[in-house]
C-alpha cells in the first residue's frame, strides 16, 4: 500500500542508528559546518608520490575544505605542502596542475619562493619596504604532509590535529601487505557530479548496490564467498571490507585477470573506506583511489586514480589499464552506473523534493549486504558534527 | 588522390558517426575492417601522462555492443559533429584526421550541451574503404558521470 504525507514523513521503523535524515545531504549550514568539523581536522590524500618523481616536481591539489595547495618535492627528496596563495596580494602562485619549479614565482609581482616555502625574492624590496618587511617575513604557509600508506601524499591543514597514524589507526592493516612495492599512478580523471559528497562515500561503503551492476551480478555475486565478505569498523569512522575471489571470466569479454597483485590471492578484492571521504579499492590487478572535493551540498568533484606497480613491464601495465578501464574507466561498465546512481540520489534529494529519510537498516552479521559501513560512518559524523544524523536540525538547536 | 576516393573516405567517417549516433552498432561494425581496432586516449596534464580510456579490437567492440543493453546507462542521445581536416593516402590506406565535437541532449526537456571535444585519427583500408583503426584523442576529460557508448 502506498503512503500518505504523514506516513511518508514518519520516522522509519528502525533504531535511530539505522537511518539518516536526508537534510544532511542538502542543508547549506550543515555543509559549511562539515568543512570546519570534518575536513579541516582530517588527514586527506592530496596526490601520489609517483606524480612527483623528480626534485622540484610539483602537483596542485584542492583540499576538501577549500584550500588550494601546492605539493612539491624538494632538492632533499622530501615532499612538502603549502598553500597556493601568495602571502603578498593573495594571488595564486602556481597555475598549471603539475610541473617542475625550482622557484615558485608569483606571476603578479614576481615574488619567488623555494621548495621549502622560503621567500627568496621580493621585487624591489628595499625601495618599497625599506627595513620594515623582509623576505623572512614573507614565507609560504606550510601544512603538515606525510608520504604513507602506499606512497600517497597525505596533508593536514590543522597544525595540532592528531598524527596521521593515529587518525588512520588500524584501518589500513588489511592493505599494508599488498602495498610493499612502489606503485605508480597510470590513470587520473575527475568527475563533477551533482550529488552530496557523502552519497558517493555511502556508495563506496555498501555492496548491496551490486544489484546496480550487471558486471558484478554476473561475476562476484554469483560466486562462492561473496556473502562471506565482511565489514570491519575502525575508530574515527573508517571501515574495511574483506576479500573474496572473483571469477572474471563469467562476464563476456572479460577474462581471468592475468596480472594479479603481489601477495594477493588471484581475483582478490579489498576495500578501505576512510572518513570523511576517501576510498582505497584494490581489485585483483589495480588499486583505485577515490578522493572528493565537496563544492556545495549538491555538488562534488571526485578524483579517480588508478595505480599499478612501478616495476610493471609494458605488457603488465597494458593489462592493468585494460582491467581498470573495463569497469572503472570513464567509459567503464561500473563507474558510469555508480555515478548515475548517486546523481539520481542528488536529484531526488535536492531541496524541495520532500525527500525525508535514507534507510541504512540491513543487518546481516556485518557481511557484504549489511549496511554497517554506512552506520559506522554516520555514528562518527554525528559525534564530530554534534548533530544526530537521524535528526540533524533538532539536535543542533 | 581522386576526388571520388576522397569523397568516399570522408563519407565513411561521417557514416560511422551517424551509425553511432543512432546506436546502430551493426551498421557501424559493417563499416569496419576485420582488423578494426578502436581506442579512446587522452593526455593528463595533472599526472603528465598519456592515458588509454578504452581499447578494443573488433571482437571486443562486438562484445561491448552486445553487453551494453544489459547495463544501466544514461539514455541521453549523443550527436557527433565531425569535420574531416586532412586525408593522407597511399595505395593501401588513408590516414584521416578529423575534428570531433560530441553533444549530449537531455531526454527531459531536450537541452543540448557540449559533452566533449577531440580528434578522430582514423586509418582507412583502401581500396575497400573500410575503417581499420580509430583513435579518439580527447581534449575533454571532465565527463561528469561518463557514458557507456564509445565516441
Amino acid at each position: 500500500m502506498s503512503k500518505n504525507a504523514a506516513q511518508w514523513t514518519a520516522t522509519p521503523k528502525f533504531p535511530a542508528s539505522h537511518f539518516v535524515d536526508s537534510r544532511i545531504y542538502t542543508d547549506e549550514a550543515i555543509f559549511n559546518e562539515e568543512k570546519e568539523k570534518l575536513f579541516k581536522p582530517a588527514w586527506v590524500i592530496a596526490c601520489h608520490e609517483s606524480e612527483l618523481p623528480a626534485p622540484y616536481d610539483y602537483r596542485l591539489a584542492t583540499h576538501p575544505a577549500g584550500v588550494p595547495l601546492i605539493i612539491i618535492r624538494g632538492e632533499d627528496a622530501r615532499v612538502r605542502a603549502f598553500y597556493n596563495i601568495c602571502p603578498h596580494r593573495g594571488n595564486t602562485i602556481l597555475y598549471d596542475p603539475s610541473g617542475n619549479a625550482k622557484r615558485m614565482t608569483c606571476i603578479f609581482h614576481q615574488w619567488s619562493f623555494d621548495s621549502r616555502g622560503n621567500c627568496v625574492e621580493i621585487s624591489r624590496a628595499e625601495q618599497g619596504y625599506q627595513d620594515r618587511f623582509k623576505k623572512e617575513d614573507a614565507a609560504m604557509r606550510e601544512v603538515r604532509c606525510e608520504v604513507a600508506f602506499g606512497g600517497f601524499v597525505w596533508v593536514n591543514i590543522t597544525d595540532d590535529a592528531p598524527a596521521l597514524r593515529d587518525f588512520v589507526g588500524g584501518a589500513m592493516d588489511i592493505l599494508e601487505p599488498f602495498m610493499q612495492q612502489p606503485m605508480e599512478v597510470f590513470h587520473f580523471h575527475k568527475a563533477l557530479v551533482r550529488t552530496n559528497f557523502k552519497l558517493w562515500h555511502d556508495t563506496n561503503s555498501e555492496f548491496y548496490h551490486d544489484f546496480l551492476h550487471y558486471f558484478n551480478r554476473i561475476t562476484g555475486m554469483m560466486q562462492p564467498g561473496y556473502y562471506e565478505r565482511k565489514y570491519t569498523p575502525f575508530p574515527n569512522g573508517h571501515a574495511t571490507v574483506g576479500s573474496m575471489q572473483i571469477q572474471y571470466d563469467k562476464y563476456e569479454g572479460s577474462k581471468e585477470r592475468a596480472v594479479g597483485w603481489p601477495g594477493m590471492a588471484r581475483g582478490g578484492w579489498y576495500m578501505v573506506d576512510l572518513f570523511p571521504g576517501m576510498t582505497y579499492n584494490l581489485r585483483t590487478s589495480v588499486l583505485r583511489i577515490d578522493t572528493s572535493v565537496p563544492l556545495s551540498p549538491n555538488e562534488v568533484l571526485i578524483e579517480f586514480r588508478g595505480l599499478g606497480l612501478k616495476s610493471d613491464t609494458a605488457e603488465e601495465r597494458a593489462q592493468r589499464v585494460f582491467d581498470h578501464n573495463m569497469i572503472w574507466g570513464p567509459f567503464g561498465r561500473n563507474l558510469h552506473e555508480d555515478l548515475l546512481g548517486v546523481t539520481g540520489q542528488g536529484r531526488a534529494m535536492r531541496k524541495g523534493t520532500d525527500s525525508r529519510y535514507v534507510i541504512q537498516g540491513r543487518e546481516e552479521a556485518s557481511t557484504i549486504h549489511d549496511e554497517v559501513g554506512m552506520r559506522h560512518y554516520y555514528a562518527e559524523w554525528s559525534k564530530r558534527m554534534g548533530r544526530a544524523a537521524y535528526d540533524p536540525v533538532r539536535a543542533a538547536a | 588522390m581522386k576526388s571520388e576516393q576522397r569523397q568516399a573516405i570522408e563519407e565513411l567517417v561521417y557514416r560511422s558517426c551517424l551509425a553511432l549516433d543512432a546506436r546502430d552498432f551493426k551498421t557501424f561494425l559493417d563499416l569496419c575492417d576485420e582488423s578494426f581496432r578502436y581506442s579512446i586516449t587522452t593526455h593528463s596534464p595533472e599526472i603528465r601522462r598519456d592515458m588509454v580510456w578504452l581499447d578494443h579490437d573488433r571482437k571486443g567492440m562486438e562484445t561491448l555492443f552486445t553487453n551494453l543493453p544489459r547495463h544501466n546507462s544514461d539514455h541521453s542521445p549523443l550527436t557527433r559533429h565531425v569535420t574531416v581536416y586532412t586525408v593522407d593516402s597511399s595505395e593501401k590506406e588513408a590516414s584521416v584526421v578529423s575534428a570531433l565535437q560530441v553533444f549530449r541532449t537531455q531526454l527531459d526537456g531536450g537541452a543540448t550541451e557540449l559533452f566533449a571535444v577531440g580528434r578522430l585519427h582514423d586509418t582507412i583500408k583502401l581500396p575497400a574503404v573500410k575503417l581499420a583503426k580509430r583513435v579518439v584523442k580527447l581534449e575533454t576529460r571532465l565527463l561528469g558521470y561518463g557514458y557507456h557508448i564509445p565516441f
